[in-house]
């Protein structure tokens, strides 16, 4: 039997002998090699992590974020988000597994995915951003020319207060929006706007609607003042016609106009009178019935005229069978013309008020039986609209 | 010999296998989020939105470290170390300093609304002055329907004021308040010296 090293006999470290050190040598710069191979070899077999991939997608969720993507591009923007999330839990996932079985595909493909979601947020932020400023910028514009028409046009109406109200608060809300736009949060702005439209075009169109409704009654109004006037030319008498558009009483003599008086009517002036206490003036055709002054009267010197007459009796009854009145309403009196005006309002409880100035001229004229006619305006409503604009 | 040639390859054996199994500082990242948490609850967010959102980006861009090294055979987490424990820092340093921007917001918000209800009397002391010329009673009717919206106004942002949630938004709100109360006052101090009115 040829002696050979026994098994074990590499660790058997002494003796030494010349030979065997020479092998340990051999051995050791073979494992060395060995050892340096195998970390090359594993970590050329390491899969490289997803890191550029990741970190792009990153930075592109941060400039997405930047411009505001959340607020202008949100669906795109939680996609974004969502498939960064994945890819990093994935990559958490894959980190648990054994290096050489980890694969960071799905990692890469939802970083990728992640990328240009927030690159496509950044696009429609920029685009829907500029839009919404644009919007909002005209729309303020115009918003504040309704607003600056509607008072021109119909701030003397006697709207709800409510209207009033939802119209000032519309008009808080442009200014908000204001602010919004100045700090370029776009989005809020036009929230702000869009309530804004509902109370200033709201308000506008509720006021317009009332204004045109009104304004069917014009032909009648053309005829009555039309019959008065050439009632007064025919007879060479004095006649009055009051206008509550714009509000004014004229004073007509054989036809002609002689005197003009600024008038001021019930509250509630902007339609007929229906009953007792509605605060509005009657329209029709009348006629002067008792002269008041001194102790007889408070308005320092007043015209009774025949309200209710013939017609508004008719129209009342109308109403009540209509159910447009309650059956105990009762239809008011004591409608004159009278002076204490020049208050600048419509104060009274529906007759019509000048100044006494004014009425002193008046009451010198008029004598039981003149004709007195109150229309809502001599005026079409487009003459009406543009006087206004003016 | 052999000896000390084995325990040096069983070193490096050592070393290299130390190295791959390097730990997270999970203590310190754990602390770094829950810097980031108590400062978004102190509002940061709302008073420092830029800062908070880049102490989100450090913690973002550190995790995706953390993943980077744990996908390395040789992991070495001594700089996540450090960057989680500036991120800690900071946030906390974030938080500290919002109590004193709320603190200065909030005496903006005050002041503001201190000054837009000395306006407002200001405004109602006029409108019993203003002329009632044609029409004037109207646009006084006008005015006081938006004085009582603009009052609302600033009753709304008083409750949001106690409220304490977000000074910011009180002080844009009273602006525009303000804002009306001063266009208000403006129209009836020309009104009123148009009309010679002793302002």
């Amino acid at each position: 039997m040829i002696p050979g090293p026994c098994p074990g006999d590499f660790f058997n470290f002494a003796p030494m002998k010349r030979g065997s050190l020479t092998s340990i040598i051999v051995y050791s710069i073979v494992a060395a090699v060995l050892i340096i191979l195998g970390v090359v070899v594993f970590n050329a077999l390491v899969p490289e992590p997803p890191l550029p991939e990741v970190e792009q997608a990153r930075a592109a969720i941060v400039r997405a974020r930047d411009l505001q993507s959340e607020v202008y591009s949100p669906k795109l923007f939680r996609e974004a988000k969502n498939n960064y999330d994945s890819a990093m839990a994935i990559w958490q996932s894959e980190n648990d597994r054994f290096i050489l079985a980890r694969d960071y595909e799905r990692v890469i493909s939802f970083a990728e995915l992640a990328e240009k979601k927030a690159e496509d947020a950044q696009r429609n932020t920029i685009s829907r951003s500029k839009s919404l400023k644009n919007t909002l910028e005209s729309e303020i514009a115009r918003l504040n020319r309704e607003m600056a028409s509607f008072e021109k046009i119909f701030l003397s109406m006697p709207l709800p207060q409510d209207v009033k109200k939802k119209h000032a608060r519309g008009k808080l809300l442009i200014k908000e929006a204001g602010i919004d736009y100045k700090k370029e949060r776009y989005v809020d702005g036009n929230v702000k706007i869009t309530e804004a439209n509902e109370y200033i075009s709201g308000t506008y169109n509720l006021a317009r609607k009332n204004l045109d409704d009104y304004f069917k009654h014009y032909t009648d109004w053309q005829e009555w003042a039309t019959e008065t006037i050439n009632q007064s030319r025919k007879a060479g008498t004095y006649a009055i016609l009051v206008e509550k558009i714009p509000a004014q009483l004229h004073l007509y003599y054989g036809g002609k106009k002689k005197y003009t008086f600024e008038a001021e009517f019930g509250s509630n002036w902007l339609g007929d009178k229906r009953s007792r206490g509605d605060m509005a003036t009657p329209e029709g055709k009348y006629m002067v019935t008792k002269k008041l002054s001194g102790g007889s009267t408070k308005y320092h010197k007043a015209l009774m005229i025949n309200y209710p007459n013939k017609v508004d009796v008719q129209e009342f009854n109308e109403r009540i069978r209509n159910g447009q009145l309650p059956v105990d309403a009762s239809i008011g009196d004591l409608i004159e013309i009278h002076g204490d005006g020049g208050k600048g309002g419509n104060w009274t409880q529906g007759c019509v008020a000048i100044k006494n100035s004014d009425m002193d001229i008046l009451f010198k004229y008029v004598s039981k039986g003149t004709p007195v006619t109150i229309i809502g305006s001599t005026l079409t409503l487009e003459e009406f609209f543009s006087s206004r604009e003016k | 010999m052999k000896n000390r040639i084995f325990l040096a390859i069983a070193t490096v054996a050592v070393a290299a296998l130390m190295a791959s199994c390097a730990k997270v500082p999970q203590e310190a990242l754990d602390a770094a989020k829950a810097a980031l948490e108590t400062a978004k609850t102190a509002q940061t967010d709302v008073y420092f939105p830029a800062e908070f959102a880049g102490l989100n980006d450090s913690l973002t861009v550190m995790l995706q470290n953390i993943e980077t090294q744990k996908s390395k055979s040789a992991k070495d987490f001594k700089a996540i170390k450090v960057a989680a424990d500036g991120i800690a820092l900071k946030a906390a340093e974030l938080s500290g300093n919002v109590e004193a921007k709320k603190a200065e917001v909030k005496a903006e918000a005050e002041t503001l609304m201190a000054g837009a209800k000395t306006l407002l009397d200001e405004a109602k002391a006029l409108l019993l002055k203003a002329p009632k010329g044609k029409e004037g009673k109207a646009v006084v009717e006008e005015m006081k329907n938006e004085l009582t919206v603009l009052e609302t106004s600033l009753t709304d942002t008083q409750v949001l004021f106690d409220g304490g949630s977000n000074y910011m938004e009180v002080v844009d709100k009273v602006k525009a308040a303000t804002e009306g109360i001063n266009g208000i006052i403006a129209e009836l101090k020309a009104a009123m010296e148009k009309a010679g009115i002793k302002i």
